[in-house]
């Protein structure tokens, strides 16, 4: 694997796949590629959200490299809530 | 299992059983959120949400999941009591998983803003919905069952949102966290200060 890239696990609300990603890309780059491995085809990338294993959200249009993720770090991919509310 | 199940239970049973493997998988992971599995029996799962980040940490509710016919319908969710599992009235419900929503809002008389600018207002809405004190409350989001049968989502079927795995375990318990559990920053504690006496002080001899 070339030096600029690494491999990331995520979890896609539930189900883990590892993703290949250029360090120097933004980490949105991500969501597109763990939801077409994980076969979720039902909504846009902008309908999901990446946290990490805190539940604390990350900010995707930071660079990937400088998170400086640890070698077994798990992000977690899920779908946002939609509009909710009954009229 | 369930009556209503119509579904070939074969292939309900298999989805749910995916789900409860890929939770168990990173069982230890969601523990530390303060997820507890204390049934997982098909077609029913209940899950306990602690508060970890509390010191003492604090249980928050428990959650209680229904996959009868699943895929074909969504499951069904419910904010329970985490000891009789008994589902919340509205009235007792710990928490109403309240959301910020943005919007445009009404128009002010006399509000100056610059060209081009908007007031931007942002109300509090709640995903825990209800329609008086003493009914139970549905969890407002697509990918319920509760959700999809509700007649003012009659145009937001389930099958649109099937694909995306709006109705899958770990999605929803994450949505539940996110607005009921992790938001919560510390006890909120009511004193009420009662005269009992005066005190003296010394006793003249």
């Amino acid at each position: 694997m070339p030096d600029n890239e690494l491999d990331l696990a995520i979890v896609v609300n539930g189900q883990p796949t590892v993703v290949r990603a250029n360090k120097n890309a933004p980490l949105r780059t991500v969501i597109p590629r763990a939801l077409e491995q994980t076969g979720n085809a039902g909504q846009p990338p902008e309908n999901w959200e990446l946290r990490d294993a805190a539940g604390a959200p990350l900010s995707i249009e930071q660079k990937i490299g400088d998170f400086a993720f640890p070698a077994d770090v798990r992000l977690f991919l899920n779908l946002k809530a939609g509009v909710g509310g009954v009229s | 299992m369930s009556q209503s199940q119509f579904v070939d239970p074969r292939v309900s049973r298999a989805k749910f059983d995916r789900e409860i493997a890929e939770y168990h998988d990173l069982g230890s992971d969601y523990r530390r959120r303060g997820w507890l599995l204390v049934r997982a029996e098909f077609p029913w799962i209940l899950v306990v949400l602690a508060a970890p980040q509390l010191k003492p940490p604090a249980i928050v509710t428990g959650v209680a999941f229904d996959y009868t016919n699943y895929d074909m319908r969504p499951p069904s969710v419910r904010l329970v009591d985490p000891f009789t599992g008994n589902p919340y009235k509205a009235k007792e419900l710990p928490t109403h998983l309240k959301r910020s929503v943005e919007s445009a809002g009404p128009p002010i008389p006399g509000l100056q803003l610059p060209l081009g600018a908007e007031a931007r207002f942002v109300a509090q809405q709640p995903l825990m919905q209800w329609y008086g004190p003493d009914d139970t409350p549905f969890l407002c989001i697509a990918g319920v069952r509760e959700y999809h049968d509700h007649p003012g989502h009659s145009g937001d079927a389930w099958e649109l949102h099937r694909r995306s795995g709006a109705g899958r375990f770990v999605r929803l318990l994450e949505t539940i966290t996110k607005y009921g559990v992790q938001p919560i920053a510390d006890y909120q504690i009511s004193l009420q200060p009662r005269i009992s006496g005066f005190i003296q002080r010394d006793v003249p001899s």
